[in-house]
């Protein structure tokens, strides 16, 4: 459970606030998505989640952010890093080792997990990713979709209940980007991980998130169910977020008067309101 | 693929050797370089060389690797032999330059050393992670994590940053610089300005590294936390005996 | 523009690139399609000489990449990596601009109007330090240090990755109007709405191999194609696809809206005439 109350951040010689009055929060189980121009203070909030703000990145830093229970000013990184993990975008810096294992055991080694379910560990969270096959591969002989979920293993080892990514796929073909946010669905369903996640694909967060929010210039704009917010259409070119070509549909066939009803998220979804309106029209 | 300097998947004996076998067979393999000035027996510590990295299933990569260190000796060769003058005149060039035969020994030598005390570093990081390397520097050597950690990250960015030098390189012949001189003075000249990129990058890079460890518990690890256990075997008698004797038959002046 | 004759590449024993012949003529806006490891990167790379082919033969504007400097062939060429940092090298946006100017204008006063039309032309301000910026702007200043120069033939190389959907919009929307005006287009992008947006013809890689090649909208709807090159297609295609009769020919949301009141219409008189 992560709790934002009034959060505002300055990031030391910064000119305006990176993130202003953020009062958010993310339930126990949610697939929770991030979208938002670029400069709208979305890293910045994975940031403040992770205790990365304020304690590695300096500023002002304003109002409360409760991960679990902990105080993310008071409890230090390494600390919060038991209750969420972080995934980055810049997928090669983020490995800290040249074999897949060692990546995964990176973690559990510093944090001292008992060497009896080291093992159990290292299998269990190569498994849910999908990637047992390439445990004894060298990482740089991975392709930056095999790389990804490697990295996601190592956060997923250390079983937090939360895991924070920010754009995970952003240097990933569609197809890889898709994979990524499948195992992030079986996490989420399966072992009922909380997934905090940034991304500027819209059409996949429609179709995985079950929460979206919109942020821009520092603040929290809409926030809700995915239906909800794509009904704001308004508001959401305004912040410069796109939505699906076939929300876009919907809300011209609603102007045209000939839908009303749920905003469709995907494909499958469009294709029954459009033969629910003809359906209707034989009637 | 991954620069010379990376890890090479495999299961061979060298990869199963314990990372301290391996580290001390490197040092082994550099020795004699310096301990004897004997030509005959550098090339044979080359060829060695050669063997072991064949062993290991790197034997493209070696002669890659070899090919060019042979380049980059090649001009250095020239260079010696053109600046040393004393000894006895074998030709002069037209400008009155004299080579000598102590000159094209000399300079043979100091190529060879380089040629054969680079390359027990590179087979050693072909065959051992760099996990590896850091987990014995830091419970059998003893030296604190974080110095290990230094080491084990320059070793693998180096090839990271030489893919976005490249890169830059590239993205920069696409605009109309022209890299792709063949005026050596000119190309360094040119290559200047694209040490701000690098340098950017790298700097993101590193930051981003040093939070991913963050993490991950980096300040909460100690020199006990490595989770694998290496263990001496036979191999590994067998290689630090045949080290010893190398250092020992190079070290004894049998040869000239 | 550019011709590609059985051209193959590759790095070590296996091809990357196995007989690739197609050709892309004057003021074409051509997508090239694939999934990661197919090949399309090398193949952009072999249009401005920056890889020159094992064998066969590529030649832009009639020059043979393999016989002309890559130096040279850019003074016509533009090439905008999926990464702007590793083309940005000067501390301010105009400096950045004037920088890739250098090496085609001569005149310094022609080189700083060039430079002032395009901190206009992306409402950039020229004094600010590119690596303060966001990534999108720092793609925007990648690309005006590339239009500066007035290309023929502009590759980009997946040029909306990272940008949000407004700064994506404005780089489009510039190399859209460019081509209008004639300047010959061949992009790698991932992003199906934004090909069937401002492409007109695409190519498919697949393994090295070109599998396909023809007008966007045909290509959007091969689904057999598409499976085999592991790609989607954007939404309205597809769910045109799935509708099947009636509506297999819209392409945009506008099509899409025409199609479903031509279906409507077509009902009621079918009613009418029960």
């Amino acid at each position: 459970m992560i709790k934002t109350a009034g959060l505002c951040f300055r990031y030391a010689g910064g000119g305006r606030n990176a993130l202003s009055d953020i009062d958010l929060e993310i339930n126990d189980g949610d697939f929770f998505g991030i979208i938002g121009s670029s400069g709208a203070g979305k890293s910045t909030l994975t940031y403040a989640l992770n205790g990365l703000v304020p304690h590695h990145f300096r500023g002002d830093f304003a109002g409360e952010v409760t991960v679990n229970g902990l105080d993310t000013r008071r409890s230090a990184p390494e600390a919060l890093a038991r209750h969420v993990g972080s995934v980055f975008q810049d997928i090669d810096s983020q490995m800290l080792a040249s074999v897949v294992e060692d990546e995964i055991l990176f973690g559990l080694e510093n944090f001292a997990i008992p060497r009896e379910e080291i093992e159990r560990r290292v299998e269990d969270s190569l498994a849910s990713t999908g990637i047992s096959e390439l445990r004894r591969r060298s990482v740089s002989s991975l392709s930056g979709g095999q790389k990804q979920k490697v990295a996601i293993a190592a956060i997923v080892a250390l079983r937090p209940a939360i895991v924070v990514l920010d754009e995970p796929t952003g240097e990933l073909d569609p197809q890889s980007s898709r994979r990524v946010f499948e195992i992030l669905k079986d996490l989420n369903e399966d072992h009922g991980v909380t997934i905090v996640l940034v991304e500027q694909k819209i059409m996949l967060l429609c179709e995985f998130a079950k929460r979206l929010a919109v942020m821009g210039s520092g603040s929290l704009i809409l926030s809700g169910p995915v239906k909800d917010v794509l009904s704001h259409a308004e508001e959401l070119e305004e912040a410069g977020v796109n939505i699906p070509r076939v929300a876009a549909l919907a809300r011209r066939l609603e102007e045209r008067g000939l839908y009303q009803g749920d905003v469709p998220l995907d494909i499958g979804r469009a294709r029954i309101m459009i033969e629910g309106i003809l359906c209707d029209a034989s009637f | 693929m991954n620069g010379f300097l990376g890890y090479v998947n495999g299961s061979s004996p060298l990869h199963n050797l314990h990372p301290l076998t391996k580290m001390i067979m490197s040092v082994a393999l550099c020795a004699p370089c310096f301990l004897s000035g004997n030509h005959l027996l550098i090339l044979g510590i080359i060829a060695l060389n050669l063997c072991l990295f064949a062993s290991a299933g790197g034997a493209g990569r070696a002669i890659t690797t070899l090919l060019s260190f042979v380049k980059f000796s090649a001009v250095l060769f020239v260079l010696q032999v053109l600046f040393i003058r004393d000894g006895t005149p074998i030709f002069t060039l037209p400008p009155g330059i004299v080579v000598t035969r102590e000159g094209v020994m000399f300079s043979l030598l100091f190529v060879l050393r380089f040629m054969a005390s680079t390359m027990p570093l590179a087979l050693m990081l072909s065959v051992t992670p760099v996990g590896d390397i850091s987990n014995v520097l830091v419970r059998n050597l003893r030296i604190p994590y974080k110095y290990a950690f230094v080491i084990t990250t320059a070793v693998r960015f180096i090839p990271l940053f030489s893919e976005e030098m490249l890169g830059i390189m590239e993205a920069q012949t696409a605009r109309g610089v022209e890299f792709d001189t063949k005026n050596f003075i000119k190309k360094i000249r040119l290559l200047v300005p694209l040490c701000v990129p690098l340098l950017v990058s790298s700097v993101r890079k590193i930051e981003n590294s040093a939070i991913s460890a963050e993490l991950r518990g980096f300040n909460l690890r100690t020199r006990l936390s490595g989770y694998k256990q290496y263990s001496f075997g036979a191999n590994d008698v067998l290689v630090i005996a045949a080290c010893a004797a190398i250092i020992a038959f190079s070290a004894s002046g049998i040869l000239p | 523009m550019l011709r590609f004759e059985e051209v193959c590449f590759g790095y070590g024993r296996e091809n990357t690139i196995s007989g690739a012949s197609f050709e892309i003529g004057d003021g074409e806006f051509v997508a090239l399609l694939g999934e990661n490891g197919a090949g399309k990167s090398t193949l952009l790379r072999l249009c401005n000489g920056l890889l020159k082919p094992t064998s066969g033969r590529v030649t832009v504007r009639g020059h043979d990449t393999a016989t002309i400097k890559t130096s040279a062939i850019a003074s016509f060429t533009g090439f905008l990596f999926q990464n702007p940092d590793r083309q940005i090298c000067q501390n301010t946006v105009y400096g950045e601009i004037m920088f890739g100017l250098e090496y085609v204008v001569p005149d310094e006063l022609e080189r700083r109007g060039r430079a002032e039309e395009m901190l206009g032309l992306f409402s950039l301000d020229g004094r600010r330090d590119p690596f303060g910026m966001s990534r999108g702007e720092r793609q925007q200043t990648a690309l005006a240090a590339i239009l500066a120069r007035r290309p023929k033939l502009l590759l980009l190389d997946e040029p909306t990755t990272g940008l949000d959907y407004r700064e994506c919009m404005t780089i489009m929307g510039i190399v859209s109007n460019l081509n209008a005006e004639g300047t010959t287009v061949f992009m790698i992008s991932h992003d199906m709405e934004v090909v069937a947006d401002f492409a007109r013809r695409a190519l498919v890689l697949s393994g090295g191999r070109l599998i396909g090649d023809g007008r966007v909208r045909q290509i959007m709807k091969d689904a057999a194609l598409l499976r085999e090159a592991s790609l989607l297609p954007a939404q309205i295609p597809a769910l045109a696809m799935s509708l099947g009769n009636g509506f297999s020919d819209a392409f945009t949301v506008d099509e899409m809206v025409e199609s479903v009141e031509r279906a409507l219409l077509r009902r009621a008189c079918g009613a009418r005439a029960q």
